[in-house]
């Protein structure tokens, strides 16, 4: 699944990051030292307890923030600023608020470089297509105000998607669906990146969740971090076979996967909910 | 916290209660004025409305009326253009507002009213000077409400628009601007009211020196109803006609920021 046939799409070379804490005026470190090779056509999820820097990663690599040092790479050349060959879902969308859905999914392609040279049929026929890919037929001249938080949120995967970009960057995106729908764009998501296309024809993507069963589900790869600071602990390959249905969540060896990738975070979760549990029995004592 | 749900009433019935208040006010003014006021000045309703009949007949009222709106509406344009342009820089630039700030916190808390003398040593008595002070008094609810929209924009807008590929001033044309716009039009409204307050005030300051007349506008109408004929009958009809135009003027900007603005209910 992962032959080094290539140079990688992205790679990351001892890549730090340190902030200025805005309340403490303390120097905070995000990241350090993460080293990471994503390759054409991979899919790559990244888990790991809140704090661990995940989002931090996934900025770094979308240009929105600079590393403090390292040097990362896109198409083997270094990232300067965002792009739209990085696409990128927010957690929280990011929706203009005064335009409709459809023209939330157009946006990138009517003001951005993806719509370069189509003509106006062409990008409207892009639209239509994303917006009946992600089932919003019907819905489309609503504001995002009017609808769920689902909604919103496959308006936003349809964006990402309707940019066609070279690389997709996902923080979470579908973490508030559902667990139904969950699984059903799930399943989607890799269709749409390629799953039964030949690897040179997938995206490459970058996938952020707290759900360790999605990763498994999704990934190629699956990035455990850390915390404290935020670091890489390990990288696992998940060897289940491709196209994956439903069905493979039943196998024995997706269950031994969640298992060892839960095991890796499980310490430090528990010791999370434990230094919450000691800080409320002290301020009660 | 307890929420009371509040009867709905159906559209008579509101309109018959805002108006019920009024009407009891004109009827017992009307009682007074025919059974106790003894100094024949008093305003009357009846004699009110005559008067209106009167001024609108002879064109008078109708052409101050004009006269005053074009000044309101040509101050308002000048102080959008300077104030929303203005607004929109120091909003996007925070070297740019700090450099400003202390100079507009000064100027601000002035009264429009308070810059009449020197407006009317630099523009005369006429239309320029009336027309200046509503734009000064326009200006500042334009720039600061503009300021604070541009400056309060989500800056994740604008980050998910620059990773679509989208340059810096589509970015300030489709993403700033509407973001901001809220807060411009209200700011908008805002200035509307006070420019149509500071109309009044500069006419009647400007007095009568240049005339009387409809050019004096409607403020200036009032000062010579007032010095001339002391007809506290017209005077209240000019009254009611600015306050019902402040009126009208508030319901046409809420219409059209429901108009421009259907995403916000």
């Amino acid at each position: 699944m992962t032959k080094q046939t290539s140079t990688p799409k992205v790679r990351l070379r001892n890549v730090s990051k340190q902030f200025v804490a805005a309340r403490t005026g303390q120097l905070t470190t995000a990241v350090t030292d993460v080293n990471l090779d994503i390759q054409t056509g991979e899919f790559i999820c990244v888990v790991g307890p809140s704090g661990c820097g995940k989002s931090t990663v996934m900025n770094l690599i979308a240009g929105l923030d600079t590393a403090t040092s390292g040097s990362i790479e896109a198409n083997s050349a270094p990232i300067q600023g965002p792009g739209a060959d990085r696409g990128v879902m927010f957690q929280d969308y990011a929706l203009m608020p005064w335009m409709s859905f459809h023209d939330n999914i157009g946006f990138g392609l009517n003001y951005g470089t993806p719509g370069k040279g189509l003509s106006r049929e062409q990008r409207e026929q892009r639209i239509r297509h994303f917006i009946e890919l992600v089932g919003l037929e019907g819905s489309e001249k609503k504001y995002p105000h009017q609808l769920s938080g689902g909604m919103r949120q496959r308006v936003a995967l349809a964006r990402l998607l309707a940019n066609e970009p070279d690389i997709l960057l996902m923080d979470e995106p579908l973490g508030a669906l559902d667990a139904q729908t969950r699984l059903i764009l799930q399943v989607e998501l890799l269709r749409i990146w390629g799953e039964t296309s030949p690897l040179d024809a997938r995206k490459t993507a970058l996938f952020i969740t707290h759900d360790i069963d999605e990763a498994v589900f999704l990934g190629d790869r699956v990035v455990v971090m850390s915390t404290h600071p935020g670091r890489v602990k390990a990288v696992i390959s998940i060897d289940l076979p491709r196209p994956r249905t439903e069905h493979v969540r039943a196998e024995p060896r997706f269950g031994e996967l969640v298992e060892q990738i839960w095991k890796l975070i499980r310490d430090e979760a528990y010791r999370a909910i434990d230094g919450k549990a000691a800080a409320t029995e002290k301020a009660a004592a | 916290m307890t929420t009371t749900v509040a009867p709905k009433s159906t559209a008579p019935t509101r309109i018959l209660q805002m108006t019920l208040l009024p009407v009891i006010l004109i009827i017992v003014w009307q009682l007074w004025a025919m059974l106790l006021a003894s100094d024949p000045r008093t305003p009357v309703p009846t004699r009110i409305v005559t008067t209106f009949v009167d001024l609108v007949a002879n064109g008078g009222l109708v052409g101050a009326l004009v006269q005053s709106l074009t000044r309101v509406v040509s101050g308002f344009a000048i102080a959008f253009v300077f104030g929303a342009t203005l607004g929109l820089l120091m909003g996007s630039y925070p070297r740019l507002r700090n450099l400003l700030d202390p100079i507009i916190e000064t100027f601000r808390p002035l009264a429009p009213m308070a810059i009449l003398p020197i407006v009317l040593l630099w523009f005369g008595t006429g239309t320029p000077a009336a027309t200046a002070i509503v734009t000064y008094a326009a200006f500042f609810p334009l720039l600061l409400n503009t300021v604070h929209g541009v400056s309060r924009v989500d800056r994740k807008l604008v980050l998910a628009a620059s990773t679509m590929g989208v340059s810096k001033p589509v970015i300030l044309a489709r993403v700033v601007l509407p973001a901001a716009l809220p807060s411009v039009m209200l700011g908008a409204r805002l200035a509307m009211g006070i420019a149509w307050t500071a109309i009044i005030a500069a006419e009647l300051g400007v007095g009568a020196k240049s005339g009387g007349g409809t050019s004096g506008g409607i403020g200036q109408m009032m000062f010579v109803f007032y010095s001339y004929s002391i007809d506290l009958n017209a005077i209240v009809v000019c009254m009611i006609v600015v306050g019902v135009v402040a009126l009208a003027i508030d319901r046409i900007f809420r219409f059209a920021e429901r108009r421009l603005m259907p995403w916000r209910q």
